[in-house]
């Protein structure tokens, strides 16, 4: 296979300018709306957060292993404290094992953070969420588990 | 300057918490997301919400990310994933040609090769901004559709008629020289290189 460095030098400038003319099309297919939500993303930046850890997204399997079964599940762990969601249609489920946690904030990139009690068993429950990008923030005494965004 | 000096002199930027930073970040590598989307068949507003999601998990990423060369390559790899995360999560929904198999069928369609491309085009509309401004001005015009007349070009330019070949040729020669095509070489890009 010829390596990209030839891929350059074996076109001639006419090639190398309709290389060119698609690059710069590229970037003008890019919307406001896009850019504005790229910038906004900034406003999300937290210093000292730290992530916990993707487990399990069901998404992530074959879809032999996944099945039939509409239900998403994903699993986040930090340290001693698990957090399962189930996204089933736009009703999200969850439970916060370990940690004695009592809340666990929803919050999404465009809308105002939805913070949810927790059962006694850890247990909660939110209705009507819309698609979009999406984190947890479990919150208990004088520690967070705060999930990567994912897109639901 | 350079164009990695200057992309890793945005990220030290951006992590110290300059929006500013980020917006030009934003604005070099939108292209990118956006041609890796638009190669999977998600619907436009899914595709708007994995692109979110990306930028979502740069931010995140910013603080350790340690070689902003490599940033291209992560951005390219993880609009990859956020896409075949999102296409199977709508699985269920989505119509799958039976002659060609499920879903795993469907979302392999995109080639490496494809997404290798769309950094490439990168790799050029970053080398267009190691140009000087008068090389890189001549190129956008002889990308003019419809094509532009010398004499047109010359006068927007105010450049004699007879110097845009030169020109043209010069500008050419330095846009192959420029540190974001020679980046790509040999190795493929995002790779170790």
């Amino acid at each position: 296979m010829t390596s990209w460095d030839d891929a350059f030098n074996d076109l001639t400038d006419d090639e190398l300018l309709a290389e060119l003319g698609a690059a710069v099309a590229e970037a003008e297919q890019v919307t406001d709306r896009q850019r504005e939500a790229a910038r906004a993303a900034f406003t999300w930046r937290t210093v000292d957060a730290e992530l916990a850890e993707l487990l399990h997204d069901s998404a992530l399997e074959s879809a032999a292993v996944r099945g039939d079964d509409a239900v998403r599940t994903l699993s986040f762990a930090s340290g001693a404290v698990t957090l399962e969601v189930e996204i089933d249609g736009d009703t999200v489920r969850g439970q916060v094992v370990g940690g004695s946690a009592e809340s666990v904030l929803v919050q999404r990139s465009i809308a105002d953070d939805q913070p949810i009690s927790l059962d006694a068993g850890g247990f909660f429950r939110v209705e009507d969420v819309a698609p979009g990008p999406v984190r947890f923030v479990v919150r208990a005494g004088d520690w967070t588990l705060t999930s990567p965004w994912v897109a639901i | 300057m350079s164009t990695s000096d200057s992309l890793a002199i945005l990220v030290v930027r951006a992590q110290e918490g300059d929006q500013d930073a980020w917006d030009e970040i934003v604005e070099r590598f939108l292209p990118l997301v956006g041609a890796v989307v638009r190669r999977h068949r998600l619907s436009p507003a899914d595709g708007d919400d994995v692109g979110q999601t990306v930028w979502l998990r740069l931010v995140e990423h910013l603080g350790d990310l340690r070689e902003p060369a490599a940033l291209p390559g992560w951005i390219r790899t993880t609009t990859r994933n956020e896409c075949l995360r999102l296409l199977a999560a709508r699985g269920r929904t989505r119509v799958v040609d039976p002659q060609t198999g499920g879903l795993d069928t469907v979302t392999d369609d995109v080639t490496d090769a494809e997404l290798l491309a769309a950094e490439r085009r990168q790799a050029l509309r970053d080398a267009l901004t190691e140009l000087p401004e008068g090389r890189r001005a001549l190129l956008l015009l002889l990308l003019a559709d419809p094509p532009l007349a010398y004499e047109e070009i010359s006068r927007r330019l105010g450049i004699p008629i007879g110097s845009i070949g030169p020109t043209r040729a010069r500008a050419f020669a330095q846009l192959r020289e420029t540190d974001a095509l020679r980046r790509l070489g040999p190795e493929p890009p995002g790779g170790a290189s």
